[in-house]
């Protein structure tokens, strides 16, 4: 009985938010296999717990096993991607563009890309907040319980995620980036 | 929200959230209208969380992460099925409420000794519609408050609903309204009832409708109107949809315009 009713729930109340799982897994681990195997973890793990769910709306309870899964992850394999939250007051650093075309025509080209590579150049605490947030459209609240911290650390990881991407978005701000490689955490070239 | 914002960046920030309690959020809009470095600021934070939302990519699940995830599960047996039906007499309280909010259809099934935990769950629904009313006038409230009603402003159904859908786990009907004096100004994703709702904006005359909409279990149930800190309310249950739609029109005009809104989508 426990069982059936277990995996019941779990097909009518995790299931449909494999898309969002993804989203969140492929933002925070920055590449598809990672993103895959934590997403594949969280939900092994939330069929394993589905009885201590209680409610209706178990998007953000499965976005926290989700957000655990990459956060465990990324801290055994890729520690210094979870620490550069120290450099708060450093300029966003934006992995320039494949290939060897000027930067500025690469970004004319393709402003979806500009948005991706910023977002993705942020550093992890402030990604997960902005993610959680502008994809998911949760409460701060919500929030604050995925990512384990106090709803005023959202506050303040939000403000300063936005001021981040602004000042990387802002058309003036460009000459100022300066090409990096590409972050360790990120699997892929 | 208690949480108090520390520099005026968080406090923007949370004020283009609507995550400032009602006090903070009208003093920043009265400070806003003298400042107009301060709207150009406020503006500036709308666009960029808009040039994220629709600019920046959505990683949908790949099809074999879906097929993978699904196959987590083992095949139902028929025996798997009664046995489930059957235990339902020896489970906990508790459970049995929570297994029959969660499939209402199989309340037929319910054994005698389940009327009390039922009447239970009845006054507790009770409760609820009560707190929810409450929620519905908040979040039109201070949509209009905030003077960011919509999200997604479009008088074309055809562009707001597969903008919603793409936000949320459902899609939600969409329908102009054919009053006269009556325009269509767009949706938005709100948060009611635990969950990410659709909201649907609409002008009758000077007054604002938000029409909010979720997937719900239950019977059909026909509107039932209410009153709410001097705003009209009704709820109804069609087509597994739940609808809460508030304004503050006069009692009159407002049954008008849920009558059209009803007859909309049941034309659809």
């Amino acid at each position: 009985m426990t069982e059936e009713v277990n995996w019941r729930r779990f097909e009518a109340l995790a299931l449909p938010h494999a898309d969002a799982a993804y989203n969140l897994a492929k933002w925070l681990m920055r590449n598809d296999h990672d993103a895959q195997d934590a997403v594949q973890d969280a939900f092994v793990r939330a069929l394993k717990y589905m009885d201590t769910f209680r409610g209706d709306n178990a998007r953000p309870w499965l976005l926290q096993v989700v957000r655990n899964s990459c956060f465990t992850w990324l801290k055994e394999n890729h520690p210094a991607g979870l620490t550069s939250i120290d450099d708060e007051e450093g300029a966003l650093e934006i992995p320039g563009p494949a290939g060897d075309e000027p930067h500025a025509i690469a970004v004319r080209q393709d402003e979806r890309a500009r948005i991706d590579a910023a977002i993705a150049a942020l550093p992890f605490a402030f990604r997960e907040v902005l993610v959680l947030r502008e994809f998911e459209d949760l409460p701060y609240k919500d929030i604050a319980r995925i990512a384990e911290i106090p709803i005023g650390t959202v506050m303040s990881r939000l403000a300063r995620a936005r001021a981040l991407l602004r000042d990387a978005l802002a058309p003036g701000a460009r000459p100022v980036l300066r090409e990096v490689p590409r972050p360790t955490a990120n699997g892929r070239a | 929200m208690t949480t108090k914002p520390d520099t005026q960046a968080e406090r923007l920030s949370a004020f283009v959230d609507g995550e400032l309690d009602l006090q903070s959020h009208l003093a920043l809009e009265r400070e806003a209208a003298g400042d107009e470095s301060l709207r150009l600021r406020i503006e500036d934070l709308r666009r960029l969380r808009q040039s994220i939302r629709e600019g920046a990519t959505y990683h949908a699940a790949p099809p074999d992460l879906q097929a993978s995830l699904a196959r987590l599960a083992p095949e139902r047996s028929v025996a798997a099925r009664a046995s489930s039906h059957a235990g339902v007499g020896r489970t906990a309280a508790a459970a049995v409420s929570r297994w029959l909010a969660w499939r209402p259809l199989a309340a037929s099934f319910a054994l005698v000794a389940l009327v009390l935990v039922s009447a239970d769950v009845t006054w507790l629904r009770g409760r609820a519609q009560e707190r929810l009313a409450e929620d519905v006038v908040a979040s039109h409230v201070r949509a209009s408050l905030g003077q960011h009603v919509v999200d997604i402003a479009s008088s074309d159904h055809h562009t707001v609903k597969p903008w919603l859908s793409a936000r949320l786990d459902f899609s939600p009907p969409v329908t102009e309204l054919s009053l006269p004096g009556s325009t269509f100004l767009g949706g938005r994703v709100d948060y009611l009832d635990g969950r990410p709702v659709a909201a649907l904006v609409y002008r009758q005359g000077p007054h604002l409708v938000t029409s909010f909409v979720w997937p719900a279990t239950g019977e059909e149930a026909d509107p039932v109107f209410g009153h709410e800190r001097g705003f009209e309310t009704a709820h109804w249950l069609r087509g597994g949809m739940n609808h809460w739609v508030v304004s503050d029109l006069n009692r009159n005009e407002f049954r008008i315009v849920v009558d059209a809104i009803r007859q909309q989508e049941a034309a659809r």
